[in-house]
């Protein structure tokens, strides 16, 4: 690959190949901290309270590296992990919250409305309701909602926390990465 | 140090917290009277009253009586002057959509509302 260095299209493609190499690494980060939830037993006892590391590393390749390759990330992530630690079972109710947290992150930015830590924030509350939604669609069971004012806070805790983080960590990330 | 914040995200962190407490004050309440014993007399609805309340309601309706027992979440029909006790010996009842019929006096008494069992979500 990196033998290819004739003048046209040189820029593109190197930027092409960085973007994909970083995306990757990205993923593989982000596959990291999801393994590193699963093994610490952080949630107390409720199902789907969870600190949410992973998002770190959509939210930072969402604002650096555009939606496209955030999402990608984020399903990579989600569907391995649902493989290596979560079970199958497990990846459908954390890619119906990652899909939904995604797509909220998305909006919101464009709004440019939102620093990173909003963004991350309801980003972290839409993680939790989805997950939500898709266990009581599959339950079919109303005391499932008895987890929604828990889901909520634990949401929101962890996406101010996250974002906060994600704000200084994109501060200090050298921009010419992604260029 | 937080200067990065801005106005709109304090405005939906209020909105979210706002939601938030409106959910929990909604859920304690259908909570805590999630089931309902629901009482039918003649196949017509008599009366509604709290699984979490412990109470004796006596029936007298068309020269017959039923005493109906609700206590620590479970129902039972105490006491029924009908012929084959059936009601009676029923035993008690605690899960939504069960129920105790009394055929001979047309009393039916049902669990209704609240959830049903489930232990599918473990992880
Ligand atoms: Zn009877």
């Amino acid at each position: 690959m990196p033998s290819q260095t004739n003048r046209s299209g040189h820029n593109r493609r190197t930027q092409k190949t960085r973007l994909l190499a970083i995306g990757a690494m990205f993923a593989c980060l982000a596959l990291i901290f999801s393994y590193i939830e699963a093994i610490i037993p952080f949630n107390a006892g409720i199902p789907g309270v969870k600190l949410g590391i992973a998002n770190l590393v959509v939210i930072i390749a969402l604002y650096n590296m555009g939606p496209k390759y955030a999402f990608t990330i984020n399903c990579i992530r989600i569907l391995v992990a649902g493989l290596l630690f979560n079970g199958a079972f497990g990846a459908v109710y954390s890619l119906a919250g990652g899909v939904l947290s995604f797509l909220v992150m998305w909006g919101l930015k464009k709004t440019n409305l939102f620093s990173m830590a909003g963004v991350s924030m309801a980003g972290g509350v839409a993680h939790n309701m989805g997950q939500l939604f898709v266990a009581s669609a599959i339950v079919s069971n109303l005391k499932m909602f008895l987890y929604f004012p828990v889901l909520m806070f634990s949401g929101l805790a962890s996406g101010i926390m996250i974002g906060v983080v994600a704000c200084v960590i994109d501060s200090r990330v050298p921009k010419q990465l992604f260029r | 140090m937080f200067k990065f914040i801005k106005k709109a995200d304090i405005v939906l962190f209020f909105v979210l917290l706002a939601f938030g407490i409106g959910l929990s004050a909604l859920s304690l309440f259908t909570g805590t009277s999630g089931q309902k014993v629901q009482i039918e007399v003649n196949g017509q609805p008599y009366a509604v009253y709290s699984l979490a309340e412990n109470q004796t309601i006596e029936i007298t309706e068309h020269g017959h009586t039923n005493k109906i027992t609700i206590k620590d979440g479970a129902v039972q029909m105490s006491y029924s002057d009908c012929k084959n006790q059936i009601c009676v010996n029923d035993g008690q009842i605690s899960k939504t959509n069960q129920s105790i019929v009394c055929l001979p006096n047309k009393v039916m008494v049902e669990i209704t509302g609240g959830e049903e069992e489930f232990d599918a979500i473990s992880n």
